[in-house]
């Protein structure tokens, strides 16, 4: 019995040890990250990365370790922070807030993590901001798009910034979603709208927010209905939203679900424009059904028409990574270079200890940021830590293929 | 057999390049040549040459070193000649298969078996600590953290291996049966004393509350299955029941009120999930349960009753407070987190007796009837019918009260903690530990979190590790890796 | 009307794809009495299997009636090889074993599977769309629409179930079958190999979900690691639902839990968000008040 015990208890470890080998084929690049006649003598500082990179959101959270990575070893290439080497390091959060709020305590607790990109999901913010507040680690996010984390649960009445080392780079839901509405509302005339959705948190606070804005401009929401993520078969909910007689299907969601439901839709005889924010935005929602007509809005002008923008891209495609950069990439590059450039002025004066003092430093010069030229143009926070930049693109699908219809600044309400 | 023992040490001769000079073990540290893993390759090469029985395990132990070398070698592209000519030594030192059984040790007196028992746990204690912060925390400022983190593990396991083969294992064990008051007693005190260990940081003490809030559902779920052989797939849903019981009341009543009510609803949903345990047996009773678990899933998902936040799930739970001090802030020397783990060690703890008590009680001896054989016990008398309720009515209040501490400790309940997949990390935990065993579901929770923990590298085949390692145990060893 | 009408076919055309792969969960459990958790992952291997034939192999112009038959050889074969490997190397060593042995054995054989294919699959960590390799657009009578994929797992699916009704009915394997499934003691007395037979039993069910997997793909056009497990577990109350064992009640109880599906979301309190969960009350009170199902023999019930 024993030894058959061990027996299989060595064959495990030597699985163990031949995945390594190809685990540390990938981090290769990682490990050797370019310092090119750089001055390094003082160390190395890292750039944490909370994301998820295992299970089904791997595709998103291995877009933003990639770009953080690309962000890290450009600054190194350019000697961004005088005498120190940057190192990314980057933790699975399995979009589980547990995992998130031991990875986020790991990252505080060593003085070499100058800051944190991440995590993705708001679950897992919500776990982490207490964590890492007394540590005074600054934390941006490339993809939170919960109102409460930065402007706590009374967001829309009355305000109050709850941590002042968070912040993000993405536009909130309710910016979003009422931006949305306004297009589809003014823009197009859409009287009779309903609403599907996937019952994750972006999905159904985006719908809400849309629902509001959509129905003070004198719309209505016809049905709403929630499906649930895994399906793949939409007839029933469809024939019940076609029963309502909408004129579009705003859809919150990402384009796993919109781009089949799409093609069911028009199936039915439902030949209705679907609408959804940054989630449908991808080329896969026309390969998986996205059909011409269909809208969707995202954060940020444009990316061929923000030179930056082409540049990250550009840049991204010549590493090679074995993932694309997903739907939150660029925003992960712009949170990298925010903290790189924070680090940067912090050690001008003094060698970095990673003191209180000094990551309180941190998030003053996080604040104080400000510039034009991010992967998605303006980069810069407003008093509660969000992203200064407002502006929002209308995409529509034409002729197979996404195309921008118009950018416009987006107002709270 | 001589050569095998010196070909170990012929390999820590030959260095392999930049590689082997950074892996170094913390508490090896020292600036000889020899450290780290080519400490440990001596050390081994050193116990097969002057140990007989301990030849085989010190093999084991040097293979593994050696592949875990190998593999990260080859990975980097940095082939050394170390690593074949370690893992030629160590597979000779496996070769001469004379298995000898391992002598009988004598019992000692009562006083003497305290210090041993002392001794041993302090020693276990400083191992796990050992072991928890071999290879360093960040993997950006030493990329070969799982490498060193494996070889150390390889160490430990050739270690243990020649404790086993000298029977000090078993000696220990029947110690401890022996004085089972005392060792209990000497073990909690240990494991409190963790924080005061290298691993003693405000990281491992999350990981280490996260292990305990899970190592004590899982020894809930270890008497539902373990005990009376009910398999339950839907387990986790107790966990989030007793999670939400005590999010909602967290503003409105002190903690150790919220966390029995959190006990109370879970155990008054487990005699509702248990009901149909009545009717439907085996196979069939695993697909209720399953079933059971989506609906709560579905029904969390969809906010049901506006008591479980939905999508948005509920924020801002504060921490347990007790003596006006917040249990998330340090305490003196401690780190943050340590009062978390003090009380998951005595959730824990108190799990653990209870298990012990209830597997050697009435309730205890019907449930193994009913496991062996249902209608056999039902001839025999038993009341089956009750006997499958009371389990079911346990193991969900111990998840019930795990969960309550799970959503103070973490401060935001969602319905995403709660799916299909953290049912069955807590099966395998299970699994893993052995079903039925008093420290299973312990040790196999801390694997299964500790493990993921330590090897990042490996992250994207965690699930798939998981899977198999499921099916391996059930072929080869299906009563669990700490049963003997 | 007219929408009642269309969530009926709506449930149908669901009902036809899941009675293909129950007819596999049915099968072995009635000669082995296993809950092979892991038949709903034969069924997405088999669509893996397909989706690489068609994006890999097979030139871009192939015309569809070249490339579905391709395409359901390969998720066949693709099916069969994955579960006889199971079934050698993950449940046939577990006879005589621990009692939970293979269902927890079928656990880990599921999860492995979906995690294989979602590592090593170019591109599977996210949905894939699947080749629309048949007929576009749909048949329209009156009000309803049905896809014209749909009308073809329609007249497939039970088609399929009849041709193995029979087969089991009448041929000397089938016979086999029937005698282990009955009592596989006095089976082996009489000269028939039970491992042949389990073994034929896994190659019949995936068989037949690798059809299934074609069919589901072309009329979804996306699929992804998780299809076979949600499908999965359809497809088992679906067997439950109809009785163990039987083969017309697999098909019966498809068509039962599409239609509960569908109908449930447009009637019942809690809207489409609740469908799922009104599957598994259907599942819960079956298995509790009538476990031998619509056609199974009360004494079915075994484990």
């Amino acid at each position: 019995m024993r030894r058959k015990s061990t027996a299989a208890l060595s064959g495990l470890l030597a699985m163990g040890v031949v995945l390594g080998a190809s685990g540390c084929g990938a981090d290769k690049t990682e490990a050797v990250g370019g310092t090119g006649g750089c001055d390094t003598s003082k160390g190395t500082l890292v750039v944490g990365v909370i994301a998820p990179m295992s299970g089904k959101l791997s595709a998103i959270g291995l877009g933003i370790r990639n770009s953080v990575q690309l962000a890290v070893e450009q600054a190194n290439e350019k000697c961004a922070v005088k005498g120190y080497q940057l190192k990314m390091d980057a933790q699975d959060d399995e979009a589980n807030p547990d995992k998130g709020a031991a990875a986020a305590q790991r990252f505080a607790d060593d003085s070499n993590v100058v800051g944190l990109v991440g995590p993705y999901n708001s679950g897992v913010a919500r776990a982490i901001q207490p964590k890492i507040a007394s540590s005074r680690l600054v934390e941006i996010s490339p993809g939170n798009t919960d109102p409460v984390l930065s402007r706590g649960p009374e967001f829309a009445t009355a305000p109050k910034r709850p941590y002042e080392n968070y912040f993000r780079v993405v536009g909130t839901d309710d910016l979003q979603g009422p931006f949305n509405a306004r297009y589809l509302v003014e823009k197009e005339g859409m009287k009779r709208i309903a609403i599907i959705t996937d019952g994750k948190a972006v999905g159904e606070n985006t719908a809400t927010q849309f629902a509001k804005e959509a129905e003070r401009l004198g719309a209505r929401i016809v049905i709403r209905e929630k499906i649930n993520e895994n399906d793949n078969d939409f007839s029933s909910v469809l024939t019940k939203v076609k029963a309502t007689r909408p004129e579009a299907i705003f859809v919150g969601s990402e384009y796993h679900v919109a781009g089949p439901l799409s093609k069911q839709a028009k199936d039915l005889g439902l030949n209705v424009p679907i609408s959804g924010t940054d989630g449908l935005f991808d080329p896969q929602f026309i390969a998986l059904g996205g059909k011409d007509g269909d809208v969707a809005t995202s954060v940020g002008a444009p990316i061929e028409s923000v030179e930056t923008g082409k540049a990250f891209v550009d840049a991204y495609t010549k590493k090679n990574f074995s993932d694309g950069y997903g739907g939150f990439g660029s925003f992960a590059y712009d949170a990298a270079k925010v903290i790189i450039s924070g680090v940067g002025k912090v050690t001008v004066s003094a060698d970095w200890t990673g003191s209180p003092e000094q990551r309180t430093q941190m998030i003053k010069e996080v604040q104080a940021y400000r510039a034009e030229d991010g992967a998605n143009g303006l980069v810069g926070f407003d008093e509660y830590g969000d992203s200064l930049n407002k502006v929002f693109t209308v995409y529509k699908v034409t002729s197979g293929a996404w195309k921008d219809e118009l950018s416009d600044q987006a107002e709270a309400k | 057999m001589l050569v095998g023992a010196l070909l170990p040490w012929a390999s820590t001769v030959l260095p392999g390049g930049a590689y082997p000079d950074r892996a170094t073990l913390q508490f090896f540290d020292a600036p000889h040549l020899v450290s780290g893993f080519r400490l440990h390759l001596v050390l081994l090469g050193v116990l097969a040459a002057l140990l007989s029985r301990a030849r085989k395990p010190a093999g084991i132990g040097v293979a593994v070193i050696a592949l875990v070398h190998m593999g990260f070698l080859i990975g980097l592209g940095a082939p050394s000649i170390g690593g074949p000519v370690a893992l030629a030594g160590g597979l000779l030192l496996m070769w001469p298969g004379l298995t000898a059984p391992a002598p009988e040790l004598k019992p000692p007196g009562p006083a003497v078996a305290r210090l041993v028992l002392l001794v041993a746990f302090a020693a276990l204690v400083w191992l796990v600590s050992e072991t928890l912060t071999a290879g360093g925390q960040s993997r950006a400022t030493n990329p070969y953290g799982g490498a060193e983190f494996l070889a150390f593990c390889g160490l430990v396991l050739a270690l243990a291996c020649a404790l086993s083969a000298y029977g000090v294992l078993a000696w220990l064990a029947a110690l401890t049966d022996r004085h089972r008051f005392f060792a209990f007693s000497v073990m909690l005190v240990c494991a409190l004393a963790l924080p005061f260990t290298d691993a003693g940081t405000g990281y491992w003490m999350t990981v280490a509350s996260t292990i305990g809030v899970y190592a004590a559902t899982a020894i809930g779920l270890n008497i539902v299955v373990g005990l009376a052989g009910l398999l339950d797939l839907g387990y986790v849903a107790f966990l989030g029941i007793g999670a939400f019981t005590a999010a909602n009341l967290a503003h409105v009543v002190p903690f150790p009120v919220a966390a029995l009510a959190g006990t109370a609803t879970a155990g008054i949903l487990g005699i509702v999930v248990g009901a149909p345990t009545l009717r439907v047996r085996g196979d069939y009773l695993a697909i209720v349960t399953l079933a059971f678990g989506e609906i709560f899933f579905r029904a969390a998902q969809n906010n049901i009753g506006g008591l479980t936040g939905g999508a948005n799930s509920i924020p801002g739970i504060p921490p347990i407070s007790m003596f006006g001090h917040a249990f998330d802030k340090p305490l003196g020397v401690l780190p943050a987190g340590s009062l978390y783990y003090a009380v998951t060690v005595v959730m824990v703890a108190v799990a653990m007796v209870m298990l012990v008590n209830l597997r050697h009680s009435r309730t205890g001896r019907a449930w193994a009837a009913i496991r062996e054989d249902e209608d056999v016990a039902r001839a025999m008398g038993v009341r089956t019918g009750r006997a499958k309720i009371l389990a079911f009515l346990v193991g969900s209040m111990m998840a019930g009260l795990a969960g309550a501490v799970f959503a103070h400790k973490l401060g935001t309940v969602g319905y995403e903690s709660f799916d299909f997949s953290e049912s069955v990390t807590l099966l395998a935990a299970v699994v893993l530990g052995g079903m039925g065993t008093v420290p299973g579901a312990v040790v196999g929770a801390s694997l299964l979190f500790v493990l993921p923990e330590k090897l990042r590298e490996f992250s994207d085949y965690r699930l798939m590790l998981f899977g198999l390692a499921l099916i391996l145990i059930m072929r080869f060893r299906p009563r669990g890796l700490v049963s003997s | 009307m007219a929408v009642l009408a269309q969530q009926i076919v709506n449930g149908l055309v669901l009902g036809a794809l899941i009675g293909l792969i129950a007819l596999g969960y049915t099968m072995v459990y009635g000669i082995i009495q296993l809950i092979n958790f892991a038949h709903g992952e034969v069924f997405m291997v088999g669509a893996f299997g397909a989706h690489f034939l068609a994006r890999y192999v097979l030139p871009e112009d192939v015309r569809w009636y070249v490339a579905l038959p391709a395409m359901c050889l390969a998720a066949v074969a693709v099916s069969i090889g994955v579960a006889v490997a199971m079934e050698r190397l993950a449940y046939r060593p577990l006879i005589g074993a621990h009692r939970l042995a293979p269902l927890i054995t079928a656990l880990g054989v599921s999860i492995l599977l979906q995690e294989v294919v979602r590592v090593f699959y170019p591109g599977a960590t996210a949905p894939l769309a699947f080749p629309r390799m048949f007929v576009e657009g749909h048949l329209a009578i009156g009000p309803v629409t049905i896809l014209w994929t749909g009308v073809l797992a329609l007249a497939v699916a039970p088609l399929l179930a009849a041709a193995l009704h029979i087969y089991v009915e009448r041929s000397r394997l089938g016979r086999a079958m029937r005698a282990t499934a009955q009592d596989p003691d006095t089976a082996r007395l009489m000269g028939i190999s039970p491992n042949r037979v389990t073994l034929a039993t896994f190659v019949i069910g995936a068989g037949l979900a690798g059809v299934g997997a074609v069919l589901y793909g072309i009329h979804y056009t996306q699929i992804d690691t998780a299809i076979g497990f949600q499908n999965g577990i359809f497809a088992f109350t679906a067997a439950v639902l109809g009785g163990i064992g039987s083969i017309r009640g697999a098909m019966l109880g498809a068509f039962c839990i599409g239609l509960v599906k569908s109908l449930a979301g447009q009637y019942v309190w809690g809207g489409v968000q609740y469908d799922y969960v009104w599957v598994f009350v259907l599942l819960i009170l079956v298995l509790m008040f009538r476990p031998q199902g619509f056609l199974g023999r009360p004494e079915g019930m075994r484990a």
